[in-house]
């Protein structure tokens, strides 16, 4: 090993030889010993050549890549605020882009855990209408299933909510219907036990078995070893243990979290509402053809593309539709891949996660351009050094390595940070989407993998090395003798070609971030303005379902009406009702297909529209104005007749209005003609910025659910009418079990929350990229400015006047800043289609949002080249000749 | 190149200084500065051996095991460390000299053709 005080004493023994010996010639010894040293030559270039020697060459390497670095870090720490900008704004791409692509991933890549490429799998939907797809009803299913000769199977799925166990401990979980052949096509293997089989699907009711998912087995059933052979309660009816799924399954339908399989043969016994208006429970969901309720999936046989498949169940479809004469039209079945598929969480995700991953790419696009003009400035303000270096020896090589270095010395904090970011970010995400839906369960298949983290660092570095590595080629590209003699003119024709580009470029992308950024704080002003169309605060949202108790229907109907009777005696309370649905609920409702006294559909008109059940005082409840007719009350029972309310947009796309339509009549799904009694406001059903569309309401004792909530308004602090609401409740049955007792704004929150989420990400990213942008638009145009100071020198002492130079060079500045203001605005026009769906009360083509951004970048421009242009104006003439 | 000739030509072949310090030590252990002053007596004074190439050079003949140095007194009873050769370095040395030989044969034998009269002008 190299020994430094060694080799220090060896040197110091030689310069006393060399010594020695000129003193023997006869010199002196103050100038012998200065002589051997001058001899010597550097000392401690010496010792450190003969240091590396010792030093295998990588770390040699590495080492003088740690050099650069710590010079790249020592430049860049002059420039402090820039270099964390972009660092930050890097981190916040890179995070972003992480997230929204894991559950991009998630939904569209690696949908389903625990099945092989589950992406390639395709999904047959039945088509009421171009825009509209659904389930396959039961007896479509066993058709398509029979005649398929594209797939290796094809298997069948509800979703359904249930609830696990008897009476107060009973907890709603999610569970699938299946088919037999349901595991098998998927190919799930058992942990235990085994899995469903065809003869699993024979006769309704005779297959009252159950398969678990392994969670649910570890968590509610305590891993228990010999679970095989025992039973457990779904919505009151026994099913046996056969089995417990691969740990890696939840199911098919992305987002849930399904937690028990069940064969479909068992729905009558379950009780499961699922499907179309009148609730199933009987055998109807086998024989109703309209109850379009199955997913119906499979994977493809080999060799079989997705369009050849496609065109198949094309050809199933006319096959099926043609031998039954089906009363409505315009059905027909069609393959589709998995992300489109009209079940799962993907329906409502994945339209603001490609609005969020746009805005990711272009605050990452942004960080870019800021990489690209801080290299490309700091390179020409660095013309001296970079030409010294090359007179010295240093190849060009070394030096677009040296700046390279300083991209990463961004690139990595930026992508480590990033990837911090997205780590903590996506649980915290996916965690608030569970907490949402708890107690019942979801799961996102969405795990930060390597392949992910390699995309974080892949997308930090690649864009710090492609978009610095330009610049700093250009850097490099010196001529020696120009720069250091140090009078030629600054303005290299490529050079400021390069630049102008760049300062159009960082105008363009701050328009766009502008835009979106404009569009989604007006955006978030006008949902914060808008009233819903109903009154949610004082009111509590109590969902219960009397089959946990294993209430018949008559008895549910008892239970209902002692339970209205009960609170609206409560002092305190004051108006009581109850729904099947709550408004704002995100996904949406269950749909019927309607028939309209005289109004004949044209064909291949979707007459499909969701439906809430609801009781007695219902739009009194929730505040909802009526525009004509009344309300349900107690009359309209199962002796009454049949009545419906619908709502204004119902009543003025079928009628001259809602007073025309009071009166008029309406079937809903399978059941009698139904006199429209009122029309109802439009409130907001699902989602905030949804356009109106029509609604129907049904009275709650002519067409019974066993699964309801209970809306109670009160005077008191919501919480307190929530407790009073449910003890008054719990007292009339104390084995009843609660699905949700809280109040109704905290169950409205998911689809405001999921809103308010996109547009603050929107408003984030918008005023991060914006703040970035407008810095890197002033520190280019300004340099370039500043760089013609010599040229205003000139021209004033050749008599130009201060306030004309200015002037020349703001005009300049704005030339430039126009042009790329044209193009970013340009493009953001074409681009906010796409943000569409995630924006409210506000045209994507808002003209405020684009005369706010157009003003902003314009006085951002004619700022920069202002003040440096009206500093070198000032100055003597002289001195700004002289300052080249 | 770091060894420098009399006119500043550095363009002497890569290890030939290291070549140059194992024949000088093969009469016998020598300090750092009685090698390089061997060097340029041996060669009248044409090659100058600079110690920032001497002293990094014979850490790299150290590193390879050629050369062993100890702490000693010189003549003039002055402490200088000593380099002496090892038997690998001496094998080493021998295969440098009949490369050196090869080459030098080889130059020579451009740069004077046979039959060409070697001072035609």
């Amino acid at each position: 090993m190299f020994d430094e005080d060694d080799f220090q004493e060896e040197i110091r023994a030689h310069l006393e030889i060399a010594a020695a010996e000129r003193e023997a010639d006869g010199a002196d010894p103050r100038s012998a010993r200065l002589s051997s040293l001058k001899d010597f030559g550097n000392v401690s270039l010496t010792a450190e050549a003969a240091r590396r020697v010792w030093i295998p060459r990588w770390i040699d390497a590495v080492l003088d890549q740690l050099r650069d670095a710590r010079y790249a870090v020592r430049t860049l720490a002059k420039n402090p605020v820039f270099s964390l900008a972009v660092i930050a704004v890097l981190a916040l791409g890179v995070g972003a882009n992480t997230m929204v692509f894991t559950m991009l991933k998630s939904m569209a890549l690696a949908p389903l855990s625990g099945i092989a490429s589950s992406a390639q799998l395709g999904v047959v939907v039945n088509a009421a209408s171009r825009t509209r797809t659904g389930g396959l009803s039961y007896h479509d299913y066993q058709f398509v299933r029979d005649h398929d000769r594209a797939f290796n199977g094809l298997a069948a799925s509800g979703l359904t909510s249930a609830n696990f166990g008897r009476g107060r401990g009973a907890r709603p979980m999610y569970c699938e219907l299946v088919s037999g052949n349901y595991f098998q096509v998927l190919g799930i293997r058992a942990e235990r036990g085994r899995t469903f089989l065809p003869s699993d699907e024979i006769a309704p009711g005779r297959h009252p078995y159950a398969v678990l998912n392994d969670g649910f087995w570890r968590r509610d059933l305590a891993a228990d070893p010999d679970i095989l052979g025992k039973t457990i309660d779904i919505n009151n009816f026994p099913l046996t243990i056969v089995g417990v799924a691969d740990p890696s399954f939840h199911g098919t339908i992305v987002g849930y979290d399904t937690e028990v399989f069940v064969p479909l043969m068992m729905a009558p016994q379950l009780g499961v509402n699922v499907g179309s208006l009148e609730h199933t429970t009987t055998s109807d969901i086998f024989a109703d053809r309209g109850a379009g309720v199955f997913d119906v999936l499979g994977r493809l046989r080999p060799g079989v593309t997705f369009a050849n498949a496609g065109a198949q169940v094309d050809a199933l479809s006319i096959a099926l539709f043609q031998d039954a004469a089906l009363a409505d039209v315009g059905q027909h079945l069609r393959l589709v891949h998995i992300w489109e598929s009209p079940f799962g969480g993907q329906t409502f995700l994945l339209p603001g996660l490609l609005v969020l991953g746009a805005m990711g790419l272009l605050v990452l696009g942004i960080a870019c351009a800021n990489i690209a003009g801080l290299v490309l400035v700091r390179g020409i303000s660095r013309r001296g050094e970079l030409a010294v270096r090359l007179a010295l020896g240093a190849t060009r090589a070394r030096i677009v390595r040296l700046l390279v270095v300083e991209n990463l010395v961004l690139a990595i904090p930026g992508a480590v940070l990033g990837m911090v970011l997205a780590s903590y970010g996506l649980p915290l995400l996916v965690r608030s989407a569970e907490a949402m839906a708890a107690p019942q369960r979801l799961f996102f298949n969405v795990p930060l993998d390597r392949s992910l983290m390699a995309f974080a660092a892949f997308v930090a570095l690649g864009s710090a090395l492609a978009f610095g590595f330009v610049p700093a080629l250009q850097s490099s590209r010196v001529d020696l003798v120009e720069a250091i003699n140090e009078d030629a003119s600054p303005r290299g024709a490529s050079r400021g070609r390069l630049r102008a580009w760049l300062v159009v470029a960082q105008v363009a992308v701050s328009s766009i971030l502008l835009v979106g950024a404009g569009l989604a704080t007006r955006s978030v002003d006008a949902a914060r303005r808008i009233y819903p169309g109903f009154d949610a605060g004082h009111t509590t949202a109590i969902e219960i379902d009397v089959r946990s108790n294993g209430y018949s229907d008559a008895r549910g109907r008892v239970f209902y009406r002692r339970l209205l009777d009960a609170l609206r005696g409560e002092t305190g309370i004051e108006s009581v009702t109850l729904a099947s649905t709550t408004p704002l609920n995100l996904v949406g409702t269950r749909e019927a297909r309607v028939a309209i006294d005289g109004y004949a559909p044209r064909r291949d008109e979707d007459l499909s529209f969701q439906v809430n059940t609801i009781g007695p005082d219902y739009f009194r409840t929730l505040r909802i104005p009526l525009a004509a007719g009344r309300g349900f009350d107690d009359r309209d029972d199962e002796n009454g007749r049949p009545v419906v309310v619908i709502n204004r947009t119902f009543a003025e796309r079928f009628w001259s209005g809602a007073a025309a339509a009071v009166g008029q009549r309406v079937k809903v799904g399978a059941g009698d003609w139904r006199t429209v009694v009122g029309v109802a406001s439009d409130v907001k059903y699902s989602q905030v910025n949804e356009a109106p569309m029509p609604f129907i309401y049904m009275p709650f004792f002519q067409s019974y659910r066993a699964n309801m909530i209970v809306h109670a308004r009160g005077a008191a602090p919501v919480n307190v009418v929530v407790d009073q609401a449910r003890e008054r409740i719990a007292a009339i049955d104390p084995d009843l079990a609660f699905i949700h007792a809280r109040p109704l704004d905290e169950a409205t929150r998911g689809a405001t929350v999921l809103f308010e989420f996109l547009s603050t990400m929107l408003l984030a990213f918008g005023t991060a990229g914006m703040v970035l942008a407008g810095m890197g638009t002033y520190g280019l145009v300004s340099y370039a400015a500043r760089q013609s100071t010599h040229e205003i020198g000139i021209r004033m002492a050749l008599g130009a006047s201060a306030a004309s130079v200015v002037r020349a060079f703001v005009a300049r500045g704005l030339r430039l800043g126009a042009v790329g203001a044209a193009i970013g605005l340009f493009v953001a026009f074409a681009g906010a289609r796409l943000l569409q769906g995630s924006l409210f009360g506000v045209s994507p083509a808002d003209t405020v949002s684009y005369a706010r951004a157009l003003a902003i970048v314009i006085g951002g421009v004619a700022l920069a080249t202002l003040v440096p242009a009206w500093r070198a104006a000032r100055t003597n003439p002289l001195r700004a000749l002289r300052h080249q | 190149m770091t060894l420098h000739t009399r006119d500043a030509r550095p363009d002497l072949l890569p290890g030939t200084l290291d070549m140059l310090i194992l024949r000088t030590l093969q009469w016998g252990p020598q300090h750092g500065y009685a090698i390089g002053q061997t060097i340029r007596a041996q060669s009248s004074e044409v090659l100058q051996v600079e110690a920032g190439s001497l002293y990094p050079a014979l850490q790299r003949l150290s590193k390879k095991g050629w050369v062993t140095a100890k702490w000693g007194q010189t003549d003039a009873n002055q402490r200088a460390k000593f380099y002496r050769l090892t038997i690998e370095g001496k094998q080493q040395l021998l295969r440098e000299q009949s490369r050196w030989t090869e080459l030098v044969d080889a130059i020579a034998r451009i740069m004077t053709p046979a039959g060409e009269p070697e001072t035609e002008r």
